[in-house]
């Protein structure tokens, strides 16, 4: 009975996000007071749940034979639940007030709630074949949001993004159907199920799949060579931007190949063999990409897409590592660049809000006119770029000990790619507030006439995250304890 | 008792951050002011309440901080920052002599302001900065850990900027981003190397000697030494050394001249004591001594010196001189460091604490220049002695004892380091480094001297007001001081001396 508190979670979110355009609502303040009582019901929920954590297994339903879709709760789905069910309220709130202007608000915000309900399905997956069903349902309901604007662009965008996820998606399949054939079981096992016995002298070709299958979900993060999609999805509105493209979506890819890695393939296999160095130069590579192309950017909101590309490598850093300290590591930058980048992301969506600026060389002088949400978008940049004291470096120190630790010669030269990244988002992000604070001497504020801090419900959202950077940065000792236990499984 | 460590950082911060609250609130109002087409009335009452309440957090700061320092060993674990890494302060011996110069300095700087700043504005601001600003060195100076360190470093970074970009103007502000990403850069390639000894020392927390773990070193001697190399670099770049040392001749400028003051005086030493505390406190100097990390420091250090004088002979700017002399001088002090033997150490320790006079003084000086006279040039300050004759002493014997005449300061400073080179066994270096400070010295007789010759002796052709304007009071005294304790402390540098040298021993 205990489990079946699961499946409501998953799927209540779709249920309600479905009868959103059906209900009779008198007026939008009626529709939206309804989302967001369902979001934050479906929340309170997860929460129960992961404080009272089911032990068995829920099935849904059977295909045939032993394949099923069917949930379980661990320590590393936990964590992706958590997080996950924590931003959704809030990014819900947000977009109350953003999308006022939007149009299509009905229709918005039912894909909006039903990604919730998927997203919490790839956390609680019990196999890779649950995990590969909503993975691709993800990609369906998120290509909506993304084309919401009916632009010309938007279109493009959109047809990008399915391309790439679709081909994604294949080569993770090739993956599941190695691990179905040469494993002992499709369940998400910590060290990985492989049977060494079937494998026989077939380990090169093992590693060549590992290698294809963590390329197919690494497109939903981003790496390189498959990052080009996120920016040009930075068309859709900023609560999708925000929350989808640096949080749910592309996490999902992230803890997809943290599944794959430590629970099916397994990192005794992996570690030390070329698969591992193919896939961690790859991410280092996205690392100093993404920040080299960010700081080539001038508009705003693609520049912080190109910032979240190399960060979510900083994640897969931590993955490719194949150590449980590791993995910690990228389970804690998964945490705190969650707060970090949709912190900074809401910002960007509060000055195109407000003031209607979307390039960064429109920005001078704007600090002036809405003070708040500059200062807090600068907290966001000292925390990105890893300024003590907040949440960023605290990430960064854990990805960098797990490096040093590993005694993996790459994995040094990953410590130098996090410092040199750093550098990129110092110069990237910090531009951008000293432009907004010192326009120059002779600037003339009436060109800014009647630009101000947005009302409340944006502002709550952003003075949120802005308090979760600074107390993970001074206090995160409970975090690292919570996210031991969960690694404590593999060793 | 150990809770006062935190009252001197504590009282300079909620006072700095309420002035630049204050200062922030006006700004908005006078935008929406522009607005409606009112004019900004400044208030003369206001801003001498300004002046007290600073003067007197400063004083009150000032008088804490020596206390506290040295009223015996005081440790306090604030809270954890991670798991096994605390914010931990520490005083103890190097924290102790830090932390009284910069209050001497920040309290003379702080005093010339009050009259400098007038032909600035944005007092508000500027002060809320310098406020937390001391506030900051003075954390980073009682750090007891490497990673609290670190902290207070990186912070010093974003407070020390704004100061650069004060005056607003184009060239202010991409100064500002250079020093910015400048010492970011150097912050993280700093951060590099804490990453590694976080991994082979048994502690990061500040011992005499260093904690590196011989067990787990053994086998990694090459990735450490890089990652420790890497680290001097980076640390470096606040102090000027050569490869990062661009940032510095842009930066210092540019700032106000208390604030320039201030930067090369003490707030490069910020890249001193990491240094210091790296290699003497947490490797120690036994691992490195002999390795190919000692010969390249000492060379970058070196050319560091010689190039740094060479730049500002050939500057015409007195600023922009001033702050390649800063370059110059700063690296004696790290070449002091790079040769790891008593003496050289407590040359380098005096030098740090003489430099920070010397140079402070003569960045007031070049300020009254600048707002007094409004020439920027040196060689626009001819017969600038008759006008001013007590700056124009101050400047000479300032200048004197950076050059290293006996009995004035820079003499024992830089008589210990070259002693300590000569007893290295270093090689080439005993005598090469010696002989490159002494042409350095040359070099800085060259470009500082002139202007008191031409100052006090214009020439038959020059035409020249006889008239006395000397700088008012406010400006004059914290220069006649700075000058006064660069001359007294070469003449009777017993004391200092003897409590560099324990320092040095201690970590050797």
């Amino acid at each position: 009975m205990n489990a079946m508190i699961m499946m409501i979670v998953v799927l209540l979110p779709m249920l309600s996000g479905v009868l959103i355009p059906l209900l009779p609502f008198k007026n939008r303040r009626q529709m939206l007071i309804y989302i967001e009582a369902m979001v934050i019901l479906n929340s309170v929920l997860v929460f129960g749940m992961l404080m009272n954590r089911p032990e068995e297994a829920f099935t849904l339903f059977r295909f045939t034979g032993n394949l099923s879709v069917s949930f379980r709760l661990d320590g590393l789905g936990s964590v992706f639940a958590g997080m996950v069910s924590a931003l959704w309220p809030l990014a819900t709130l947000y977009a109350f007030e953003y999308m006022k202007h939007e149009g299509h608000e009905k229709y918005f915000f039912m894909f909006y709630t039903i990604t919730f309900g998927v997203t919490l399905g790839i956390a609680l997956s019990e196999d890779i074949l649950t995990m590969y069903f909503f993975f691709e349902m993800l990609s369906l309901v998120t290509l909506p949001l993304i084309m919401h604007t009916l632009s010309r662009e938007a279109i493009l965008a959109s047809r990008t993004y399915f391309y790439y996820m679709i081909g994604g998606a294949a080569f993770a399949f090739i993956g599941m159907i190695f691990i179905l054939t040469y494993g002992t079981t499709l369940d998400f096992v910590p060290g990985g199920v492989l049977d060494l016995a079937k494998i026989g002298d077939k380990t090169d070709v093992i590693l060549l799949v590992y290698v294809l299958c963590f390329c197919g979900f690494s497109v939903k993060t981003a790496m390189w060579p498959f990052s080009s999609w996120l920016p040009k999805a930075g068309v859709a509105p900023t609560p999708v931007t925000a929350l989808l493209h640096a949080v749910a979506v592309v996490k999902t890819g992230a803890f997809t190949v943290m599944r794959v890695t430590y629970y099916s393939f397994g990192t005794d296999i992996l570690r030390g063999t070329w698969a591992q160095y193919t896939v961690m130069i790859l991410v280092i590579i996205t690392i100093v990409y993404g920040c080299s192309r960010a700081l080539k950017e001038t508009h705003f909101k693609r520049r912080l897409a190109w910032s979240t590309v190399s960060n979510l490598s900083y994640i897969l850093f931590g993955v490719v590592i194949m150590t449980p300290m590791g993995l910690k590591g990228a389970l804690g930058h998964m945490l705190f660049h969650a707060v970090m980048k949709i912190c900074s992301f809401f910002c960007a969506g509060a000055i195109m809000y407000k003031a209607g600026k979307h390039y960064i060389y429109e920005l001078d002088g704007l600090g002036r006119r809405m003070p708040k949400v500059f200062i807090i978008f600068t907290i966001s940049g000292m925390a990105l770029m890893g300024v003590p004291g907040l949440c960023g470096f605290i990430s960064k120190w854990n990805l960098a000990a797990a490096a040093v630790e590993s005694q993996n010669l790459l994995a040094y030269v990953g410590v130098a790619a996090l410092l040199i990244s750093a550098l990129l988002t110092a110069i990237y992000m910090l531009t951008i507030s000293v432009r907004a604070f010192f326009p120059g001497k002779d600037f003339d504020y009436s060109t800014l006439r009647g630009i101000e801090d947005p009302n409340w419900m944006m502002m709550l959202s952003l003075i949120v995250f802005a308090a979760a950077m600074f107390v993970f940065g001074l206090h995160s000792g409970p975090v690292f304890t919570m996210l031991d236990e969960v690694v404590a499984v593999l060793k | 008792m150990n809770g006062w460590i935190i009252l001197p950082m504590l009282l300079p911060a909620a006072a700095g951050i309420m002035l630049l609250v204050s200062s922030f609130l006006e700004h908005l109002r006078m935008t929406k002011r522009i607005k409606e087409n009112t004019p900004v009335i400044v208030d003369e009452g206001e801003k001498k309440n300004l002046h007290y309440l600073v003067g007197i957090v400063l004083a009150i700061t000032a008088v804490l901080v020596v206390w506290t320092a040295w009223s015996g060993e005081r440790q306090l674990v604030l809270f954890y920052l991670m798991k096994e890494i605390p914010v931990y302060f520490h005083v103890d011996a190097v924290g102790r002599l830090f932390v009284t110069i910069v209050s001497i300095v920040w309290v003379a700087a702080g005093f010339y302001s009050f009259e400098y700043m007038k032909h600035e504005g944005e007092e508000k601001r500027f002060f809320g900065f310098y406020l937390l600003i001391y506030s900051v060195l003075i954390a980073q100076d009682f750090s007891g850990n490497l990673v609290t360190m670190y902290l207070f470093y990186e912070l010093l970074t974003l407070v020390s900027m704004p100061l650069v970009l004060h005056n607003g103007s184009r060239e202010a502000i991409m100064a500002g981003l250079k020093y910015l990403f400048y010492s970011m850069c150097g912050a993280y390639m700093g951060l590099f190397g804490i990453f590694f000894l976080y991994r082979y020392c048994s502690t990061l927390t500040f011992l005499p000697g260093g904690s590196l773990n011989p067990y787990l070193a053994e086998g990694n001697r090459g990735i450490l030494l890089t990652a420790v190399f890497v680290m001097l670099i980076g640390f470096g770049a606040k102090a000027g050394m050569f490869p990062l040392h661009a940032w510095l001749p842009a930066a210092h400028p540019v700032a106000p001249s208390p604030a320039s003051a201030v930067l090369s005086g003490v707030i490069v030493k910020a890249g001193v004591l990491a240094i210091l505390r790296s290699v003497y406190y947490v490797v120690g100097v036994d691992f490195l001594r002999g390795t190919w990390v000692q010969t390249a420091w000492m060379t970058l250090t070196l050319l560091t010196v010689f190039m740094g004088s060479l730049l500002a002979y050939r500057e015409p700017v007195m600023k922009k001189r001033l702050a390649y002399s800063t370059v110059s001088q700063v690296s004696y002090i790290l070449f002091g460091l790079s040769l790891m033997t008593p003496d050289a150490m407590t040359g380098a320790l005096l030098h740090t604490v003489f430099h920070a006079f010397i140079k402070c003084c003569l960045f007031l000086t070049a300020g009254v220049f600048l707002v007094q006279c409004r020439k920027r040039r040196a060689d626009e300050l001819v017969g600038i002695g008759k006008q001013m004759p007590v700056l124009l002493w101050c400047y000479t014997f300032a200048s004197l004892a950076l050059i290293g005449i006996p009995p004035a300061s820079g003499f024992v400073s830089k008589w210990y380091l070259a002693k300590g080179a000569l007893e290295a066994g270093v090689g080439i270096f005993g005598w090469f480094g010696p002989a490159v400070l002494l042409v350095s010295a040359l070099l800085t007789a060259g470009y500082l001297l002139p202007i008191t010759m031409k100052g006090f002796f214009p020439g038959e052709e020059a035409v020249v007001s006889e008239e006395k304007k000397e700088p008012p009071k406010g400006m004059l005294i914290p220069i006649l001081v700075l000058a006064v304790l660069a001359v007294v402390l070469g003449i009777m540098p017993g004391g200092l001396l003897r409590y560099a040298g324990q320092i040095a021993s201690a970590c050797m």
